[in-house]
C-alpha cells in the first residue's frame, strides 16, 4: 500500500532541497492525510461487505474508485505543494489550477505546534501548524519527519523574536529519535533547550474526571438509556435508529480523552511547550507574552475531590470551519489536577497565587441568590482576577496590558440594588473577566482606573521588550 | 464616589469628559425605521385578522399594533439622547442604553480598524454610523447617527490616533 505513492512521485527529481531553498513535504503524507478517509471508507467497505455478502461487488468498484482519487488528488497536491524560509518568513505555495501562495511572518506566529495522527505516527511523520492572530486557518505543513518538524519549529521559533535559543539549539537531534511508538508517552521531547515539567496528568484521574464531566455523565445516560431499552424490549433493532447519537456521543468523550491522555507541560526559554495525546499526539509551544487569559474552571462534582481544570487563551484563529466547537474550546494546560497543582501552575504563568478575594456586596444575593456567594475579584500590578459561577466556578485571570476594551454594564435590577458589573475583553475565543455586580460606586471606579492602569501596564510591557523582531537576519 | 443621578457611573474619569451626542437627526431616523415596521405590520395583520374574523377584529389588531409602535416612540427618544461619546487622551468611551446601561471603554491603541456603515434610512437623512474593531470579539463599540462628514472626520481622526499607539497583542 505504501508503494503507491512512491510509484507516483519517482518522476520528478524532487529530493529534499532545491537551489533556492524551497522544500518539498514528505512523500508519504498523501497517504497520512487521506488516512482518515481511508479508514472511513474501509470501514464503510467492510461494513456493505458484513451487511450484504452477496451484492457487494459493484460497491466495492464504486469505493476503489473513490480511494484512487483520493490518492491521486493528494499525490497531485503533494507535487505542487512547497515551503521555504527565508527573511524571516516562511512561505507556503500549492495549488495547481489556482496557486495559493501564503506568506507568514514569523514574528506574527503566535504558537507552532507539531501534531502527530494515529497513521503519521506510524510512519515517523508529524504536521507542523502555525497559529496567527485573526488569520482564519493558518499554515500547515503536512507531513514532514518527526525529526525535522521538531528541529524546524526550534528554528521557527528562534527565528520568532524568542531570546538566543539559537544557542541552545546545539547539533541536530539523533536521528534515532523517530520511534515511532515509543511507549504509551507524547512525541520524544524536543531535544534542545533545558525543559523544565511543571505537570504531568494523572491518567486515572482525567479518565474519572471525563466520567464525571458533562459530556461523560450524558454518554452515561445514553448508553444506560440504550441498555435498557434493548433489556427492556429484547431486540437490538429497537434502538438502531439512535445508534449513530450514540456513537457521537462516545465519540466525542473519546475525543477528549484521547486530546488530553499524557498532557505534560514544561517551560522552556522558547516558551511554554504542551504535549498530549493518546493517539493523536499535540506538541506545541506557546510562545512567552501570548497567554490573553488564564481561567480556572470548577465543575460542582470535581470540587467534591478537589479538582480543577486550568485552560488558556492564545489569541488564535476565531473559529476554524472544520472544527468549530473543538476551536472554541480553550487550550487545557491541565486537564485535571489537584488545587495544589493549579496553585503551582498559577504562580509559574502569572507570578501570583492569590486567589480574588474581593468579594461581592452582600445585597447582591437580591439579584443573583445562589451566585452571589463566589462573585469575587481581585487587581495586583499585573492581573485583573474574576470568580463567576455556581455549578461551574470559573476564575479568569486576564493581564492588564493584554485588556482590549473595558464595559460597564448596569441592568435594571442592578441599578434599583445599587450595583454594576464591568467586563474586561481580551483577544481570542470570546473570554471575558466579568466583575459582576459589584457595588455601584466601586465599578465606576474601576471603569475610571482601569484604563490607565491597563495603559501604563502596555507601556511597560514595550519599555522592557524592546523591539520585538531579533534573530531575523540568521537566515541565509 | 455618589451615584450621579442619570445612573451612570461617576468617577475621576467622568470629571474632565466632554460627552458629545449624535446628530438629532438619528430620533428622526428611528422614527422612520420604527414606523417602516410597525405600518406595514398593523396594516397586513389587521387585514388577515378582518378577512378570517370580522372586521372589527381586524381594526382593533391593527390600531393595537399602531398605538403600540406609538408607546415605543416614547421610548426611542430616550434610548436615542442616551447615545454619547467621548474621545480621551488615550481612549474613546462610548455609552448607551436606558434599561441596560453600558459604557465601554476602547483604548485607541487597541482599534484594528473602523467602519463606517449607512443604511438606506441613515443615508437618505446623511447621517452614517462609526464602528469600532478590536480584536477582541466581545468588543462593542459603535456611535450611530452621525453627520457623514462628522463620521468620515471621526474615523479619520481615531484611525490616526490608533496608528500612533499601535500596541502588539
Amino acid at each position: 500500500m505504501t508503494s503507491l505513492p512512491q510509484g507516483g512521485l519517482a518522476g520528478p527529481p524532487a529530493p529534499a532541497e532545491d537551489a533556492a531553498g524551497w522544500h518539498r513535504l514528505h512523500p508519504l503524507s498523501p497517504l497520512v492525510r487521506a488516512g482518515r478517509h481511508l479508514v472511513t471508507i474501509g470501514v464503510l467497505v467492510l461494513g456493505l461487505l458484513f451487511a450484504n455478502h452477496n451484492q457487494a461487488g459493484g460497491d466495492l468498484v464504486v469505493d476503489l474508485v473513490i480511494v484512487g482519487a483520493v490518492l491521486i488528488a493528494g499525490v497531485v497536491s503533494w507535487l505542487v505543494t512547497r515551503w521555504q524560509v527565508a527573511g524571516g518568513v516562511l512561505r507556503i505555495e500549492t495549488g495547481l489550477i489556482r496557486r495559493d501562495s501564503r506568506r507568514f511572518p514569523l514574528s506574527q506566529v503566535q504558537a507552532i505546534d507539531v501534531v502527530q495522527t494515529g497513521l503519521a505516527r506510524v510512519l515517523g511523520l508529524a504536521e507542523l501548524r502555525l497559529r496567527t492572530a485573526g488569520d482564519a486557518s493558518g499554515g500547515r505543513l503536512a507531513c514532514l519527519r518527526l525529526p525535522d518538524a521538531e528541529r524546524l519549529r526550534e528554528r521557527l521559533l528562534s527565528m520568532a523574536g524568542a531570546r538566543a535559543a539559537a544557542a541552545t539549539r546545539g547539533p541536530a537531534p539523533a536521528t534515532g529519535a523517530v520511534g515511532p511508538d515509543p511507549p504509551g508517552g507524547p512525541v520524544p521531547g524536543a531535544a534542545t533547550g533545558p525543559e523544565r515539567v511543571l505537570f504531568r496528568v494523572d491518567s486515572a484521574r482525567l479518565a474519572g474526571a471525563i466520567v464525571l464531566s458533562r459530556a461523560g455523565a450524558i454518554a452515561a445516560v445514553v448508553i444506560a438509556a440504550m441498555a435498557t431499552v434493548v433489556a427492556m424490549t429484547g431486540e437490538p433493532g429497537t434502538i438502531a435508529p439512535f445508534l449513530p447519537v450514540g456513537f457521537g456521543i462516545v465519540l466525542a468523550v473519546w475525543r477528549q480523552f484521547n486530546g488530553e491522555y499524557g498532557t505534560v507541560v514544561a517551560t522552556a526559554p522558547d516558551g511554554l511547550r504542551l504535549r498530549s495525546g493518546l493517539v493523536q499526539t499535540t506538541s506545541e509551544t506557546i510562545r512567552p507574552g501570548r497567554v490573553q487569559a488564564v481561567r480556572l474552571v470548577e465543575p460542582l462534582v470535581w470540587r467534591a475531590f478537589g479538582w480543577c481544570r486550568l485552560e488558556v487563551d492564545v489569541a488564535g484563529p476565531r473559529q476554524r470551519r472544520e472544527n468549530r466547537a473543538e476551536s472554541q474550546r480553550l487550550r487545557a494546560l491541565i486537564p485535571v489536577g489537584s488545587r495544589r497543582d493549579a496553585e503551582h501552575m498559577i504562580g509559574e504563568l502569572l507570578g501570583t497565587r492569590r486567589r480574588p478575594s474581593r468579594r461581592a456586596a452582600r445585597r447582591a444575593a437580591w439579584k443573583a441568590p445562589l451566585l452571589y456567594r463566589f462573585l469575587a475579584w481581585d487587581l495586583d500590578d499585573r492581573h485583573v482576577a474574576a470568580t463567576r459561577g455556581r455549578v461551574c466556578r470559573k476564575t479568569t485571570w486576564v493581564p492588564l496590558e493584554k485588556v482590549q476594551s473595558i464595559r460597564w454594564v448596569q441592568g435594571p435590577v442592578q441599578r434599583r440594588l445599587g450595583l454594576a458589573t464591568v467586563r474586561l475583553d481580551v483577544a481570542g475565543k470570546r473570554v471575558t473577566a466579568s466583575i459582576q455586580d459589584r457595588d455601584a460606586a466601586e465599578a465606576g471606579g474601576i471603569l475610571a482606573t482601569l484604563p490607565d492602569l491597563a495603559r501604563d501596564a502596555r507601556t511597560m510591557r514595550g519599555l522592557h521588550r524592546g523591539p520585538a523582531v531579533s534573530g531575523l537576519a540568521s537566515e541565509s | 464616589m455618589p451615584v450621579a443621578e442619570s445612573g451612570r457611573p461617576t468617577g475621576t474619569a467622568d470629571a474632565g469628559v466632554r460627552w458629545q451626542r449624535p446628530s438629532p437627526r438619528l430620533l428622526l431616523a428611528r422614527r422612520i425605521q420604527a414606523g417602516l415596521v410597525t405600518g406595514p405590520a398593523a396594516i397586513a395583520s389587521g387585514l388577515v385578522a378582518g378577512v378570517a374574523g370580522s372586521a372589527a377584529l381586524g381594526l382593533g389588531i391593527g390600531l393595537g399594533l399602531v398605538v403600540a409602535g406609538l408607546l415605543c416612540e416614547r421610548f426611542l427618544a430616550r434610548r436615542v439622547a442616551a447615545w454619547g461619546y467621548a474621545e480621551r487622551s488615550d481612549d474613546l468611551m462610548v455609552r448607551r442604553g436606558v434599561m441596560i446601561r453600558r459604557q465601554s471603554v476602547i483604548p485607541y491603541g487597541r482599534m484594528q480598524f473602523i467602519d463606517v456603515t449607512a443604511g438606506p434610512v441613515e443615508r437618505s437623512l446623511g447621517l452614517a454610523t462609526v464602528r469600532m474593531h478590536t480584536a477582541a470579539a466581545a468588543s462593542d463599540a459603535r456611535i450611530p447617527g452621525l453627520d457623514q462628514a462628522e463620521a468620515a472626520k471621526l474615523r479619520d481622526q481615531l484611525a490616526a490616533l490608533g496608528e500612533a499607539r499601535a500596541a502588539g497583542l
